[in-house]
């Protein structure tokens, strides 16, 4: 039996819920994932893959396959995030740990330590839809035209969107930069 | 390394696919597994719903509601506050003179006329 993704939605846009629970098998893990890059938050990406999938089943009769449902999935992801975080002010979550270098002593470690969670800070006070394009192209290794399906948005809106993350990054880690470099 | 690439290394690093949180995602299948929300009918499937006229176990309800308009319209024509027979005597039709008399005539206290 063809179990792409597509075989799938057409069984689920007849009602079959075994259909829906292998496609939410098969890609709840890489949109959470997505949904934790881009909100910070576990709890909230959890919601959103949940909200996500739901919508899947909701509008499975209505789904066109215009595009890949891989990408479409992500699109709605996305802009559940991008709702989101447009509702509430992202809250930094500092809980998880550092990646700790073993090769380093520990005024290296350190400093290290110091210039990771610097970077961490920047990465989340990039506005939302610089940070949906960065996680999409850097995280997930996307292409310009891939995020800007996605998005909604041109393949230069995209470059413009990473331009100024990555101009919004260095302004804020201009001090650790300037010493690592 | 210049400030490019140093940028470039930290984002890669930071932003990089976590590995699957397996307790999550059974947390969100198991959330999934409860009885799901009715779908959404298919959008070409609309015009034809619309277009779907059953007039047939309508009738009975246009009868009804022509029986209702006619006693409506009968009781509307004879009052309900006088007899069908008595019906042409409560009119009374103000003269011309009444009307001159209602219109131009000074008042009684300041003697102003309209």
């Amino acid at each position: 039996m063809d179990d792409s993704d597509e075989a799938l939605m057409a069984r689920v846009a007849r009602g079959d819920e075994q259909a829906f629970r292998t496609l939410a098998g098969r890609h709840v893990p890489a949109m959470l994932g997505v949904a934790r890059r881009i909100l910070g938050n576990a709890a909230d990406a959890e919601d959103v893959a949940q909200e996500a999938m739901l919508r899947v089943w909701t509008n499975a009769p209505r789904w066109q396959p215009l595009a890949q449902f891989r990408t479409w999935l992500t699109r709605v992801v996305v802009n559940l995030c991008l709702d989101r975080k447009r509702r509430a002010p992202w809250v930094a979550l500092e809980a998880a740990g550092d990646i700790v270098d073993p090769s380093l002593g520990p005024g290296d470690k350190a400093e290290s330590d110091e210039r990771e969670r610097l970077v961490k800070a920047a990465i989340a006070e990039l506005p939302a839809r610089q940070r949906a394009a960065i996680t999409l192209s850097y995280g997930d290794g996307m292409s310009n035209a891939q995020v800007a399906e996605i998005l909604g948005t041109s393949v230069s809106a995209v470059e413009t969107l990473l331009i100024r993350g990555k101009q919004n990054m260095r302004r804020a880690l201009d001090s650790v930069i300037d010493k690592d470099a | 390394m210049n400030k490019d690439d140093f940028l470039d290394a930290a984002l890669k690093r930071h932003i990089k696919a976590p590995p699957p949180d397996d307790v999550a995602v059974e947390r969100v299948l198991k959330r999934l597994a409860g009885p799901l929300p009715r779908q959404k009918p298919p959008l070409w499937r609309l015009p034809n719903v619309l277009l779907d006229w059953q007039f047939a176990p309508a009738w009975p309800r246009v009868a009804a509601l022509a029986c209702c308009a006619a006693l409506g319209f009968v009781i509307g024509i004879t009052g309900l506050d006088r007899r069908i027979d008595t019906a042409d005597a409560g009119f009374t039709v103000a003269s011309s003179g009444d009307l001159g008399s209602l219109v131009f005539e000074p008042e009684a206290l300041t003697g102003a006329s309209p």
